[in-house]
């Protein structure tokens, strides 16, 4: 914990005290580490008592605490035993040397938060700098916020300035995108080489990056790991609660700070304490912009713990020291200072207690009352004038205040009088404990242990989870006060999991849909980014969803008739290699000698990228389309497939030739390999390249089509892509 | 071969009790059961404005001494000396920027309307929270699950085909979040199985799928890939890649022009289609806003011949459809050091039908000087956007639950339909 030794420190012997002074049902648990397993024998899991086969019931576990089999990880499984396959998934310590080299070459993810905000910069906090450094006059400024060119390389494509922003993402791009484009539409507005060159040799000398690759690398960490890590549950987890805790890139405050959101706040917790994720995303600058607390302050007439003698330190929110002093007319004011309700209102409904909860408006006003005060130590220039106004408060003795990495408890901010909180009694005088005592409060809530359990059970078994497991969960829940892994231990050995009825009930998302596709065919990704285009085409830009309460679990939410087209779409396009940046070898996956006859391969394939499934009918529907004459004057799948190499060079040229000047940024997307952030990558998919680079876009903001090398698919590839868009593969 | 019909909500019914007959059985039952798949409906088509626009230019308070204070490089006039230069006189007191003169004659006849000093309440200046809030129709709250389109078309009371809410956007809109189903598609060519290169394949593997998707014991599965290829056949009819526009209708080749242009084909081609919406960008003008020469001239200008060019298409159809323009909220009255306006509050919107009471300025403008500015600084909001949505779906829609539609609200509509 980062805290300034002048602060009393928040520990958990303080905010035990807290709690018991508070008398709550979980006095002194606080955020306690999470229980090791009990036993080291786990109880058993009892997939053989609801009729399934050892590999069936690995296969079904691979579905849920993983994103789907690799080949030959059924039989891993069923060779480890589930039971102790589980208790490592529980323990999330394995050793993963590849994935960690893929990781070290996204740097933003080993930066600091401070360092991260820092260095990925939009093109508006380059060009602030600049001038605020006399690099260019402030009357360029105008021109320069102008250029498009600048624009389009720093802020992703989203030239728009339309507020929903780039989020160098198929998707949270793509929302801007129509914008971009039609503004694209006015890139021959301003175009002043001299100007920007000037701008781009300032930030390279600062060591400022585009913020766009800020996003690049969150999105692509988040499919290596899913793809990749060893700890697929605490990978599943991870995606669960931040959809939980969700937080949309289209905001653009919140977008520097998601990637650290995720890592610090999101992951560490993901197989913790319920506690813990309220303490951790509660304090984190991406949850205090996103639903504003970092704005709410006290009434101008409530106490605050600053005495009389301190009023002159209270300015209206925003103003602590640093900015314009406060305006004359306070009408004029852009948010006048008062409270604000929407993370109180969120933290309860969504986070907490449920919908039906049973809290009312009154404890929503006095949530919002508690929280006044957490707020974000600012990014940029502004930091350094709360730095030194900090400095002061600390002559006077710290005052209440509080500094831990980027959050900020402002006393000045914060409501000290009495409150009131589901009928619970927060004396008056205190300042950051009234906040922590609420997140005590609210874990510790009967209606918390069935929102959180309900959810769990809708993620893992149905959509319409058997209220005695729900119940068996909310209990374990009290029991464990609040322990993810005690959660998960109850979910997995509890019948209604293994049920019939349970086995391939969900269907899967996008995201799980693509990482499934990508693990069950053992494929490699190069370039995740035309296979973030299509999850986001498929329904679900990633970190896109606009609204708090995350993505709908349910599966009437991902399938539509749009949707399901691009589904089956992304099988048949991604078994043919004709998704960039995936290389799959699907003759390897199979060792043992080549199918001998379309229907053979159908089988082969059927069984190798959906075990543990009874296929038969699937077979045997799809029998007559492999003697379909369109597949069958290809049957010879075996031929030799060109080398990398060839395969790249034809690519280059049909890019020459489709893009006129885009070859050049194709060589540099083929250079730069690690795919985030970086230009080029050719795509067939429109939706997949919304940071490409500004050589490649057309006037009307459409992406160069940039043909892929496109041979006829092979059967194999045939078969697989129905497979792979069958529903069959929908469902996990 | 019998033509397939569309599978409606309802018609699923008839689908439990037929059981899992041949296919071709249960076709023919459907088509027996549904009127066929061509249905005339009522169309609201919206179009968001990202990015705020000035509605103080857009549609000016003529001859007003203090906004030409306010904005020496920006304010304009209707004077004749103005030239080209100069704002289209509407004959109320406001003059209409050059960029939308396509939109003209749709005053001139009384079919397009204008509400003024419109916007949210929240006074937020974010973009973002207040796309968010007039996107789900609730100022000020962020949790809301659903999108106000979305309610809308949950509301609307009768059979729904694939094609009833449309975005046409790379993906959903916050507006469309909810229970319906509703379909993002940006280019209609798209909606089919596809393999670049290889058609017979894809054909082959369509085949493939769709004797999948029939049997699949997933009854969501199930229903939506019989949806789904009854949409196919439902576009492929009206053949999507060589659409002509009627009426010698010329479409902008912009993003918006191409996502009215496939508007027009949904609704020409009777797939059912209720509420459609798409997006205009780049509103945003702190930077070189100008007045003939800059970004919102070719804003406007899209914006405006994108709307003529499909309500030209439209013809006879223009009876069955509705368009609404919206802008999270207006700009500053006062231009900015950089040429531009920066976020302000009330903005105004266009509305254009044959039922529109057109050629008038709806809703109150007071006028600019310091006292009625909001916060001193900004057009105030005198007509709530939820007055004129509540309106526009009320009476074309048919949805009388204004209190469903837009939760916590309890204003009046704002009358600017003809009963």
């Amino acid at each position: 914990m980062r805290a300034a030794n002048w602060t009393a420190t928040w520990t958990l012997t303080t905010l035990s005290a807290l709690a018991l002074a508070g008398g709550l049902a979980w006095g002194g648990q606080g955020a306690a580490a999470e229980p090791r397993p009990r036993r080291a024998v786990p109880e058993r899991l009892p997939w053989r008592e609801e009729g399934l086969t050892e590999r069936q019931a690995a296969a079904h576990l691979l579905n849920r605490f993983a994103f789907g089999p690799r080949p030959g990880e059924v039989d891993q499984v069923v060779a480890m035993g589930l039971d102790r396959w589980v208790e490592r998934q529980l323990a999330a310590d394995l050793p993963d040397p590849n994935l960690d080299a893929r990781l070290r070459d996204l740097p933003a993810l080993a930066m600091s938060q401070a360092d991260m905000v820092r260095i990925y910069r939009n093109p508006n906090q380059i060009l602030q700098q600049a001038v605020k450094e006399g690099v260019i006059d402030k009357r360029e400024l105008a021109a320069a916020k102008a250029d498009q060119g600048l624009k389009r390389l720093y802020a992703g494509g989203n030239a728009g300035g339309n507020g929903r922003g780039g989020n160098g993402n198929g998707g949270g791009g793509a929302a801007g995108g129509a914008a971009a484009g039609a503004a694209s539409a006015d890139a021959a507005d301003i175009e002043r080489p001299e100007l920007r060159a000037k701008v781009l040799e300032f930030a390279r000398a600062r060591g400022y990056r585009p913020e766009r690759e800020l996003q690049g690398q969150l999105l692509a960490q988040k499919v290596f790991r899913a793809a990749e890590s060893q700890d697929q549950l605490r990978e599943v987890m991870t995606d669960f609660w931040f959809n939980h805790f969700n937080i949309s890139a289209t905001n653009g405050r919140a977008r520097p700070y998601l990637l650290s959101f995720e890592r610090d706040a999101i992951r560490p917790n993901a197989l913790g304490t319920v506690r813990g994720l309220l303490e951790a995303t509660a304090r984190h600058p991406a949850m205090l912009y996103y639903l504003d607390n970092a704005e709410s302050t006290a009434a101008p007439d409530a106490p605050t713990l600053l005495g009389d003698e301190m009023r002159s330190m209270r300015r209206p929110a925003g103003r602590f020291g640093y900015g314009p002093p406060p305006p004359a007319r306070p009408a004029a004011a852009p948010k006048g200072p008062g409270l604000n309700e929407n993370y109180a209102r969120e933290r309860m409904e969504l986070h907490t207690l449920g919908v039906d909860g049973g809290y009312t408006q009154r404890d929503v006003i006095e949530v919002a009352r508690a929280f006044t005060g957490w707020t974000v130590l600012p990014s940029g220039p502004a930091r350094e004038a709360v730095e030194k106004r900090l400095e002061k408060v600390r002559r006077f003795g710290g005052l209440g205040f509080q500094v831990d990495g980027d959050f900020l408890f402002r006393a000045d901010m914060h409501d000290s009088a009495a409150k009131t909180v589901l009928g619970r009694s927060l004396p008056p005088g205190r300042g950051i404990e009234d906040g922590e005592q609420v997140l005590d409060l609210l874990a510790s809530q009967p209606p918390t242990a069935r929102h959180l359990s309900t959810q769990l059970a809708v993620r893992f078994v149905s959509d319409n989870p058997p209220r005695a497991l729900v119940d068996r969960l909310a209990a374990t829940y009290d029991r464990s006060r609040g322990d993810v892994r005690a959660m998960l231990r109850t979910l997995v050995q509890s019948p209604e999991f293994w049920s019939r009825g349970a086995v391939g009930a969900k269907v899967k998302s996008p995201f799980e849909l693509a990482v499934s596709a990508v693990r069950s065919s053992g494929a490699h990704v190069e370039d995740p980014r035309p296979l973030l285009g299509w999850i986001a085409r498929m329904g679900e830009p990633l970190y896109a969803y606009q609204a708090p309460t995350g993505y709908p679990d349910r599966a009437d939410a991902w399938v539509n008739t749009g949707s399901l087209l691009n589904r089956m779409n992304f099988g048949l396009q991604f078994a043919s290699q004709r998704i960039p940046g995936i290389d799959i070898d699907l003759p390897s996956l199979h060792d043992g000698p080549e199918p001998e006859s379309r229907q053979a391969a159908l089988s082969t394939f059927a069984a190798l990228l959906l075990p543990g499934r009874d296929l038969s009918a699937t077979l045997r529907l799809l029998t007559p389309m492999v003697s379909d004459p369109a597949v069958a004057r290809r049957v010879d799948d075996a031929a030799p497939k060109e080398s990398p190499q060839a395969v790249q060079a034809r690519a280059d040229d049909e890019a020459e030739m489709a893009g006129g000047g885009g070859g050049g940024a194709g060589a540099a997307g083929r250079a730069g390999g690690k795919a985030a952030g970086e230009a080029g990558g050719g795509s067939g998919n429109p939706a997949a390249v919304p940071d490409a680079a500004p050589a490649r876009r057309q006037p009307r903001g459409e992406v160069v089509r940039v043909a892929r090398p496109q041979h006829p698919p092979t059967a194999i590839e045939q078969v697989v892509g129905v497979i792979l868009g069958s529903p069959e593969f929908q469902r996990r | 071969m019998l033509t397939r019909r569309v599978f409606l909500k309802a018609g699923g019914m008839a689908l439990v009790t037929i059981g899992a007959g041949p296919a071709f059985l249960n076709r023919a039952a459907l088509a027996a059961a549904a009127p066929g798949p061509h249905m005339r409906r009522k169309v609201l088509v919206t179009i968001f404005q990202r990015g705020a626009m000035d509605g103080m230019m857009a549609v000016t308070p003529l001859d007003d001494a203090t906004l030409r204070q306010l904005r020496p490089r920006l304010a304009m006039s209707a004077a004749r000396a103005a030239g080209d230069n100069a704002l289209a006189d509407l004959g109320v007191g406001f003059g209409l920027h050059p960029g939308f003169a396509p939109l003209l004659p749709f005053w001139q006849e009384r079919r397009l309307a204008i509400v003024h000093a419109v916007g949210s309440p929240d006074p937020t200046r974010s973009h973002f929270d207040a796309q968010d809030y007039m996107e789900t129709g609730t100022p000020g709250r962020k949790g809301t699950p659903s999108g106000w389109l979305n309610r809308a078309v949950g509301l609307l009371g009768h059979d729904r085909t694939p094609f009833r809410a449309v975005a046409m956007t790379p993906s959903l809109p916050r507006s469309l979040y909810g229970d319906e189903p509703a379909v993002a598609v940006t280019n209609l060519a798209d909606f089919r199985v596809r393999l670049p290169g290889a058609d017979q394949v894809a054909a082959a593997a369509g085949e493939g799928f769709e004797a999948l998707y029939e049997r699949t014991s997933q009854g969501l599965l199930r229903s939506t890939g019989t949806e789904t290829f009854e949409a196919i056949d439902m576009l492929s009819v009206t053949d999507v890649a060589h659409y002509q526009p009627a009426n010698g209708a010329a479409y902008p080749k912009s993003p918006l022009g191409d996502a009215l242009r496939q508007i027009a084909l949904l609704i020409k081609s009777d797939v059912g289609l209720e509420v459609a919406f798409a997006e205009s960008g780049g509103w945003d003008t702190h930077v070189q806003q100008g007045t003939v020469n800059g970004t919102f001239f070719r804003r406007a200008q899209d914006l405006a011949q994108s709307i003529q060019a499909f309500w030209t298409d439209l013809g006879p159809r223009q009876d069955d459809v509705m368009l609404t323009t919206m802008t999270e909220f207006g700009r500053t009255a006062r231009e900015n050091g950089s040429g531009g306006t920066d976020h302000g509050h009330g903005s105004c919107l266009f509305v254009l039908g044959n039922r529109i009471d057109g050629g008038k300025v709806h809703g109150h403008l007071p006028g600019i000087h310091p006292d009625s500015l909001y916060e001193g600084r900004d057009l105030p909001v005198t007509t709530d956007f939820r007055a004129v949505f509540c309106e526009l779906a009320g009476k074309h829609l048919g949805i009388r639950d204004d209190g469903a539609l837009f939760p916590e609200w309890s204003g009046r509509r704002l009358p600017i339909l003809r009963a």
